[in-house]
């Protein structure tokens, strides 16, 4: 399942949105998930939402994988919209039903917030649709950079979730064949009192954890042996390029930012 | 930092995506999505587990639906609770009674998380506070004897030394 919403989300395609630098992927995301904080009527909701759909159109991101990935929130986005359409009470009285009454502030209130759920949500899912997590996992370091100074170890948090990412696929093998080898003894994970389930879990883990430490153990060494020695005068497989695409993506947000600004109310 | 230390690290990251994600629907049901909390017990055996944690949090939650808004809440609730957890072994002696304290913070802590759902989307706060706090302490409290029996046979602190 998490291999589905890692590895299965990236969809590679040669739209301009897959075509662009991670680093201005990140920083168009990481810019709008703060102006969509700006918008506060019907005008400027109506346009995140065209501007969402304008980048999910260029991404050329089939609707149904976005749709797909609204899955696991779709209940908490349910419940934030009843929430607001039930508990506000303000503005004229729309609808009344014994102890039910919809108010028109609640309705635009469960609106809205659906709105904002919605564009987050797409936005994000676009950027893992379109971008390798390796490459989010490079953007990310080269957008760190600048919290050197602050002692954080940039290269070597990028190197650990790089080996993460690289070590995610096997050792969900591994835990499917250790689930499988012990199924098969008649270990039952699926049923019966909470208590034994618990304990059925125990028999699983422990080969895990051993062989996952073995893994790391030669991986080290193996890093070791090849001269491996931090960061400084470090080069790069994967050479991240900024051109005028990147440039444009940044520009078009600027001007989203500045058209919300002049119709917030 | 360490070579080993950095491929320890990166391996128990995707340790805590792998097994979290994989074991998890099978064995708990409707728990299934906050099972990679139990892995937050690690600290009490031995702290150096800290890092590995924070970047399967990290790795996590940049693929999250709600991306990079999780990531600063989601990875500052971890780094706090579990810098918090830390920190009180110095006071609290036994790692039954470390983990209990550590369940506590972790359910604690679980304001930012509140906090985080109230700015976005205006949920009330308390409320918010209550059902996620509920979530971890079950699935934490769950993960104490896991984690002992865990430890029984494969010394978690040794595991990770030198």
């Amino acid at each position: 399942m998490m291999e589905k919403m890692i590895f299965g989300r990236f969809m590679p395609g040669d739209s301009f949105v897959h075509k662009l630098d991670p680093r201005s992927k990140l920083l168009f995301v990481f810019a709008f998930i703060i102006i969509v904080f700006l918008a506060n009527n019907p005008v400027t909701y109506a346009a995140l939402f065209v501007f969402t759909l304008l980048v999910i159109f260029v991404s050329r991101i089939k609707l149904y994988f976005l749709i797909n990935g609204l899955k696991p929130v779709i209940i908490l986005m349910a419940f934030t919209f009843l929430l607001h359409i039930f508990f506000t009470k303000e503005g004229e009285l729309l609808y009344h039903w014994k102890f039910i009454s919809i108010y028109e502030e609640g309705l635009k209130q469960g609106i809205f917030i659906s709105i904002r759920f919605l564009v987050l949500v797409f936005m994000t899912s676009i950027l893992t649709l379109t971008t390798s997590p390796i490459s989010i996992t490079d953007g990310l370091e080269v957008l760190l950079n600048p919290f050197k100074k602050l002692k954080l170890p940039v290269h070597e948090l990028a190197l650990m979730m790089s080996i993460s990412l690289r070590f995610i696929p096997t050792l969900m093998d591994e835990t499917d064949k250790i689930m499988k080898a012990q199924m098969a003894r008649g270990s039952d994970l699926s049923t019966g009192p909470i208590k034994e389930r618990v304990k059925a879990v125990v028999p699983l883990l422990v080969p895990l954890f051993v062989s996952a430490f073995k893994r790391a153990e030669d991986l080290a060494t193996a890093m070791e042996v090849r001269g491996y020695r931090g960061g400084e005068g470090r080069t790069r497989y994967r050479q991240l390029k900024w051109d005028s695409k990147d440039t444009l993506a940044i520009l078009l947000l600027v001007a989203m930012t500045a058209l919300l600004i002049t119709l917030r109310s | 930092m360490k070579v080993k230390s950095l491929a320890t690290s990166g391996i128990i990251a995707a340790l805590y995506i792998a097994v979290s994600m994989l074991i998890a629907p099978l064995a708990f049901g409707a728990l299934q999505f906050r099972i990679a909390e139990m892995f937050n017990h690690l600290v009490v055996f031995n702290k150096k587990f800290f890092v590995g944690i924070v970047i399967g949090v990290l790795i996590t939650n940049l693929f999250s639906p709600l991306g990079m808004y999780d990531l600063i809440f989601g990875l500052g609730q971890s780094v706090l609770a579990l810098s918090i957890t830390i920190f009180a072994k110095r006071f609290i002696k036994g790692h039954v009674k470390q983990m209990i304290f550590g369940t506590l913070v972790f359910t604690f802590t679980m304001f930012l998380i509140a906090i985080e759902l109230n700015l976005a989307f205006q949920l009330p706060f308390l409320y918010t506070w209550l059902t996620v706090a509920v979530g971890e302490l079950v699935v934490m409290g769950i993960g104490i004897p896991i984690m002992l029996a865990l430890n029984k046979r494969i010394n978690f602190s040794k595991l990770i030394e030198d």
